[in-house]
C-alpha cells in the first residue's frame, strides 16, 4: 500500500514501497516511503515523530512504474550476439539518410532530413521518405557492388521464377489500364462538358450579334424614310464592311434598294403618315377624338343609303376597298362574305 | 551438378499456383548442355564454381500460434517468398510455453525464428529471436499490407538477395542498434545459397518514425535508382527486448507502447465520459428548471440614469382643428387634351 496523491489532492504524499526499507524519495514535497500495509498507530506515531509524516491527510497511491532500460546489458548482448566475421557482401546493410528530394529543392522549401521530422500521418510524405532512404541506399550500394562485381542487373534472357507468378503481373497491369482508362473518361467528359458550355455561350452571342445589328439596319432604314437623314450610309457601310472582309459584298440587292428608296415612299404611305405620324408608340392616335367625330366631310349619302353602284364608286376618290364581287350591291355582312369566300 | 540442379528445381512455398507459365530456372548452364552437343559454347552468366562456397549457414524458422487470418498467413508466405533461407513449419499448440521454440527450431536445424503470435483475433505480435542463447523481440504487427494487393506492382526475382537500408536513428541507441544487428542477421540472405538468385534487385527499408518501425520492400527498376514497392509492408512497434531466446531477463522495455488493450479502453472510456457529460449537464438543467424562481421584482438600479423632462403647461384644445386643404393640380391638363394638342 502506499500513500499519495488521489485526483490532484494537494496533500502531502506517502510512498510505501513493498520492500520493508525506509526510503525518502524527495525531501521537497515531503515524500517518504514506510513500512508494510498495515501500518499501525504506533508506527505511525514513531513516523510522525521522526518527521517523516506531514501534518494533514494521507493518501495512498500507486508507485510510477519503472522501465526496463539497461543499456550496458544491451551493449554486453550486442558485442555478443555481433558476427564480426562477416564481411559486408553477405550482409548487404547500408545506413544511410533519405536522397535529396528534387522536388522540394527546386521549389526552395526546406529539406528536413531527419525521419523523426516527417509527419507520421501525412502518407504521401512518409511514404516519399521511405522512397527516398531507399533511393539513396541505391545509390550508395551500386558502385560497392560492382567493384564486387555482383549485377543487379539481370540479362535480357534470363529466365527465372519471379516472386509474383504472371498470372499476378497481369491481374496488376490490367488493373493499371483500366484505372488510366478510366481517368482518360473523366478528362474526356469534362472537356466535352466544357465545349458545350463555351458553344453555347458563342452561339448565343452570335445571335444577339445577329439582333444588335438587325435592329440597328431597321432602325436606320426607318431613319430614312422618316426622312432624319438622307444619306444611305448604312446600307454602304455594311456592303464596305463585307467586302473589306470577304471581298465580296451583297452587291446584287442594295443597288435595287436604293432605287426604290430614291422613289420615296408611295402615297397610301404618305397618307398614312399624314394621319397616323411616323411609327411609333400607338397611343390612342388611331381612336376617335371629338374631332374626327363631328368631321363628316368623309359622309357619302348614297353610298351609305346603297345607291351608289359602281360608277358612283369608281367615280369617288376614297380610301375605300373593293367593292362587292357581284355588281352594284351593297357590301354583304360578314358571315355572308365567308361564305362568298369559301365558295369561289 | 545434378545434385545443384535438383536443388535449384526449388520447393515452393505452399499455396502458389502450380501452373505457372514461367520456365522455372531455365539457367544458362542448363542450355549449354544442350547446346554443347550441337558445339555452341554460351558463357553462364554466373560461375557456378563458385557456388559451393556457401559459408554464412542462416537459416530462419517461420511459424505461427493457432487463431491467425488470412491476411497474417499470406504475410507469412510472402516473408518465405522473399527470403529463401526460410523454413515453415506447423501451427503451435498456445498451450505450449515459448520456451518450447527453441526446441522446436532446435530440430529443424535453423538458427533464426519469426514467430507470429494473434491474440483475440485482432493483435498480432511478432517475436524475432535467435534461437540458442540470443536476443529476442517482441513486436505489435500494424497495417500489414501483402504481396498480393495489386497497388504493389513491382515484382523481383524470388530468392533474389536484397539490399537492406537502415534509418540513421538505428545507430543511436543502444537498443535500436541490437535490433538492428538482429534484422541484418534475419533477413540478408546468405550469399551462395542454393535458393538464391545471384542478382541484387529489391531492397528493404527500416525507418523509425512515431516511434514505430516501418518496413518497406521496393524493386530496383534502374541502375539510376528508379524503384517500385513489391510489397509486403508492415509496421512494427517494439514491445520488449529480452536477452534470451523467449525469455531470460528484459533488457529494454518501450515506453511509448500502449497496448492494443489499453488503446480500445481509453477510446471507449473516452465515449463514455462524453455520454456521462452531457447526461449530467442534462440533470442540471432539469434541476434548474425545477427550483423555485423568486419574481424579479423592481430593479433599484433602473432609474439611476432617469432624468425626468421639463415640466410643460397643459394646454387644452376647445376647437377642432382646421381641415387640411386639397391641392389639385390645374396646371396639368387633361391627359387626352394634352395629346391632341401634340
Amino acid at each position: 500500500m502506499v500513500f499519495g496523491p488521489q485526483n490532484h489532492c494537494l496533500y502531502p504524499i506517502i510512498l510505501v514501497n513493498n520492500t520493508m526499507d525506509i526510503i525518502e524519495d524527495d525531501e521537497q514535497l515531503g515524500e517518504t516511503s514506510e513500512q508494510d500495509s498495515e501500518l499501525s498507530d504506533g508506527e505511525l506515531q514513531d513516523a510522525f515523530a521522526k518527521g517523516l509524516l506531514k501534518p494533514g491527510l494521507n493518501f495512498t497511491t500507486q508507485e510510477p512504474k519503472k522501465i526496463v532500460n539497461n543499456v550496458e546489458g544491451l551493449k554486453q548482448c550486442l558485442a555478443d550476439f555481433r558476427k564480426n566475421t562477416l564481411p559486408w557482401i553477405e550482409r548487404l546493410d547500408m545506413v544511410n539518410l533519405p536522397a535529396d528530394d528534387i522536388v522540394a529543392k527546386s521549389e526552395g522549401r526546406l529539406d528536413n532530413k531527419a525521419s523523426e521530422d516527417i509527419n507520421p500521418d501525412d502518407d504521401f510524405q512518409r511514404e516519399m521518405f521511405f522512397y527516398r532512404q531507399a533511393q539513396e541506399a541505391v545509390l550508395e550500394a551500386m558502385p560497392r557492388l560492382l567493384k564486387l562485381k555482383i549485377a543487379t542487373k539481370r540479362p535480357e534472357d534470363y529466365f527465372a521464377e519471379m516472386a509474383k507468378s504472371d498470372q499476378q503481373m497481369q491481374k496488376i497491369r490490367k488493373k493499371l489500364i483500366t484505372k488510366q482508362i478510366m481517368m482518360e473518361k473523366s478528362e474526356k467528359a469534362k472537356k466535352l462538358r466544357e465545349q458545350r458550355k463555351y458553344g453555347k455561350k458563342v452561339q448565343v452571342e452570335v445571335i444577339q450579334k445577329r439582333q444588335r445589328e438587325k435592329k440597328a439596319m431597321m432602325s436606320s432604314v426607318k431613319r430614312y424614310q422618316k426622312g432624319m437623314t438622307d444619306k444611305l450610309d448604312f446600307l454602304e457601310g455594311d456592303q464596305k464592311t463585307a467586302k473589306g472582309g470577304a471581298g465580296k459584298g451583297s452587291g446584287g440587292q442594295t443597288p435595287d434598294k436604293k432605287a426604290m428608296n430614291k422613289k420615296g415612299p408611295n402615297a397610301k404611305r404618305k397618307y398614312k403618315d399624314q394621319r397616323f405620324g411616323f411609327g411609333g408608340k400607338k397611343s390612342g392616335t388611331k381612336w376617335n377624338t371629338k374631332d374626327s367625330h363631328n368631321d363628316v366631310s368623309g359622309f357619302r349619302a348614297k353610298v351609305a343609303h346603297g345607291k351608289g353602284g359602281k360608277g358612283g364608286k369608281g367615280g369617288k376618290a376614297g380610301p375605300g376597298g373593293r367593292g362587292p364581287a357581284k355588281g352594284g350591291a351593297k357590301r354583304l355582312g360578314k358571315n355572308a362574305r365567308k361564305k362568298m369566300k369559301g365558295r369561289s | 551438378m545434378s545434385a545443384l540442379k535438383r536443388k535449384r528445381g526449388g520447393k515452393g512455398p505452399g499455396g502458389k499456383a502450380k501452373k505457372v507459365k514461367l520456365v522455372e530456372n531455365g539457367n544458362k548452364p542448363q542450355t549449354t548442355e544442350m547446346e554443347q552437343n550441337k558445339e555452341i559454347t554460351v558463357p553462364p552468366p554466373v560461375d557456378i564454381t563458385t557456388w559451393t562456397n556457401w559459408r554464412n549457414k542462416e537459416r530462419v524458422l517461420v511459424f505461427s500460434s493457432r487463431g491467425i487470418n488470412f491476411r497474417t498467413r499470406h504475410l507469412m508466405q510472402d516473408l518465405r517468398t522473399m527470403m529463401p533461407h526460410t523454413k515453415a513449419d506447423t501451427k503451435m499448440d498456445r498451450k505450449d510455453k515459448l520456451f518450447v521454440i527453441n526446441e522446436v527450431c532446435e530440430i529443424k536445424n535453423c538458427n533464426k525464428c519469426l514467430f507470429f503470435e494473434a491474440k483475440k483475433k485482432q493483435d498480432l505480435y511478432m517475436w524475432v529471436a535467435n534461437v540458442p542463447h540470443g536476443p529476442s523481440a517482441k513486436f505489435l504487427v500494424q497495417n500489414v499490407h501483402t504481396l498480393a494487393e495489386l497497388k504493389m506492382t513491382g515484382n523481383c526475382l524470388k530468392g533474389s538477395r536484397p539490399l537492406l537500408s537502415f534509418d540513421p536513428q538505428f545507430d543511436t541507441e543502444p537498443h535500436y542498434a541490437l535490433l538492428k544487428e538482429l534484422f541484418i542477421q534475419t533477413f540478408s540472405t546468405p550469399q551462395y545459397h542454393p535458393r538464391s538468385q545471384p542478382f541484387v534487385d529489391h531492397v528493404f527499408t527500416f525507418t523509425i518514425t512515431d516511434n514505430r518501425i516501418w518496413f518497406r520492400n521496393y524493386q530496383i527498376i534502374e541502375e539510376d535508382a528508379s524503384m517500385v514497392e513489391i510489397g509486403p509492408r508492415f509496421v512494427l512497434n517494439l514491445i520488449k527486448i529480452f536477452q534470451g531466446s523467449f525469455g531470460g531477463p528484459t533488457l529494454f522495455e518501450n515506453p511509448h507502447f500502449e497496448s492494443p488493450n489499453t488503446h480500445r479502453r481509453v477510446i471507449r472510456m473516452a465515449t463514455a465520459s462524453r455520454l456521462r457529460e452531457k447526461q449530467m449537464v442534462k440533470e442540471l438543467q432539469k434541476l434548474k428548471r425545477t427550483e423555485n424562481k423568486e419574481a424579479v421584482t423592481r430593479d433599484v438600479t433602473d432609474d439611476v440614469f432617469a432624468t425626468p423632462a421639463e415640466e410643460r403647461p397643459v394646454h387644452i384644445e376647445l376647437e377642432a382643428p382646421a381641415a387640411k386643404v386639397v391641392k389639385k393640380n390645374k396646371h396639368k391638363a387633361f391627359k387626352r387634351q394634352r395629346k391632341q394638342n401634340r
